[in-house]
């Protein structure tokens, strides 16, 4: 289980705990449960990579701790 | 210039009628080439011409959201916004189904409650095929009567937040429109019937019968309504819901029935419940609590996410349940607490029983969104 920071620099912090194996999508819909916007308008980046939603946070080497990007679409 | 709304229009429900589109979406518009080159010193005229020419329905697509025609389209028409009787031409028009879909969306968007129902609902008539691009660039079916009913029971398409519409019983209830008569009024008898016979009757039976007392059309509509939009989901949603209520404990009147006469019936049972209530109580009563919390915050959440499920049943499955389990449990003595806990045990494996609660949480989150539940 590994926690990620998602930070939208514009006052929404929010920590999410979830597995390695996750997708993105799944990050995606628990961030937007923890927000309240729609998991389709949630953008994750790091640094202009936007991550796809199909990709596991494990591909993306998503550790414990690290902190993401949060845009909207 | 180009983007500013024609001053002689009126402002819809209190704002600028191009503010209906959300901020992010406006401006993605706004920077598209559709728009800028095509839509550009439209009027009401020509903007049928380009409507002609539209092929596909559909929100924003791609890594970076690009709108499609169609929304670009609909965001001119909230710019110079067209007379009604225009809209309610593009709507009558059958050669053009692009056009129709245009108009009934624009409808949706600007109209008044009672003139929606009144001029999307023959639109439910229409089986033709149309192109929807999805949010990830490929084109899916779709038919028109399916785009109909998404504007009218959602409140979300397209990419754009539909506003809030008074429910079409309130409106009947109202005296502002008639009840609904569907085209395949007949068929549907036949089914009511066919389909009663087959199913797991109580709540059905419980449904028709309020049907009965409360006189046909609206209670018929609401079935009606709930058997269009079901028919596809009603097998899952059914039985998720029935295994659903089993594993959180909650089950049904039967299996607590029974669960209660087998305990009664053994006694070292009860000897050891008698045992455990010592040094187990505060643990049990902890759960108790948080279980009460967490069925009503499910309760509340069920109560609104269930558009297509039967008022009634809800209303049997809390009524059903209303009593605490407190109570319950005061009346018949000690075995229902131990069925409960026992079974609590054995059916939680999604992790929503942790000892942490913050781990329990989440992981009730997870199973709400269909995930596995936290690896610790």
């Amino acid at each position: 289980m590994i926690e990620v920071v998602l930070n939208d620099r514009l006052g929404k912090k929010v920590r999410v705990k979830c597995n390695e194996d996750d997708t993105i999508g799944d990050l995606k819909k628990l961030v937007a449960s923890q927000t309240g916007t729609r998991p389709d308008k949630i953008r994750i980046q790091k640094w202009y990579i936007i991550n796809k939603d199909h990709i596991t946070l494990k591909d993306y080497e998503i550790h414990d701790g690290m902190g993401l990007e949060l845009y909207y679409n | 210039m180009a983007n500013r709304t024609d001053p002689a229009a009126k402002s819809i429900r209190g704002t600028n009628p191009q503010n209906l589109i959300e901020k992010i979406v406006r401006s993605k518009i706004y920077q598209n080439t559709y728009w800028k080159e095509q839509c550009f010193g439209l009027t009401a005229e020509t903007l049928v011409d380009k409507a002609m020419e539209l092929d596909h329905i559909g929100g924003t697509y791609g890594g970076n959201r690009k709108p499609t025609s169609f929304m670009c389209l609909v965001m001119k028409m909230l710019q110079i916004q067209p007379e009604k009787d225009i809209v309610v031409e593009f709507i009558k028009n059958d050669d053009y189904k692009y056009v129709r879909v245009l108009g009934a969306f624009y409808l949706r968007l600007t109209g008044i409650d009672s003139d929606i129902y009144r001029y999307l609902e023959p639109l439910y008539n229409d089986y033709r095929k149309v192109r929807r691009k999805s949010p990830d660039g490929n084109f899916i079916l779709a038919h028109v009567d399916e785009v109909i009913d998404e504007l009218l029971t959602t409140d979300y398409s397209c990419d754009i937040a539909l506003p809030r519409i008074k429910k079409r019983w309130t409106l009947e209830s109202l005296g502002a429109l008639d009840a609904r008569k569907s085209v395949l009024e007949d068929d549907f008898e036949e089914e009511e019937e066919k389909d009663e016979n087959e199913q797991d009757g109580l709540e059905e039976e419980v449904a028709h019968e309020k049907d009965y007392y409360r006189g046909r059309s609206p209670a018929r509509d609401r079935e009606r309504d709930y058997r269009r939009d079901s028919q596809r989901h009603r097998d899952r949603d059914y039985d998720r819901d029935r295994d659903y209520d089993r594993e959180r404990g909650r089950g049904r009147e039967r299996d607590r029935d029974r669960d209660r006469d087998r305990d009664r019936d053994r006694d070292h049972y009860r000897l050891r419940e008698e045992k455990e209530y010592g040094y187990e109580r505060d643990r049990d009563r902890e759960r108790e609590g948080r279980e009460r919390d967490r069925r009503d915050r499910e309760r509340g959440r069920r109560r609104s996410r269930s558009r297509s499920r039967s008022r009634s049943r809800d209303r049997k499955r809390r009524a059903r349940s209303s009593m605490s389990p407190r109570m319950r449990g005061a009346e018949d003595g000690k075995p229902p607490e131990e069925s409960k806990k026992k079974k609590g045990k054995k059916e939680k494996d999604d992790g929503t029983d942790h000892l942490d609660p913050e781990i329990a949480e989440a992981n009730r989150i997870r199973a709400s969104l269909g995930l596995k539940p936290l690896k610790l």
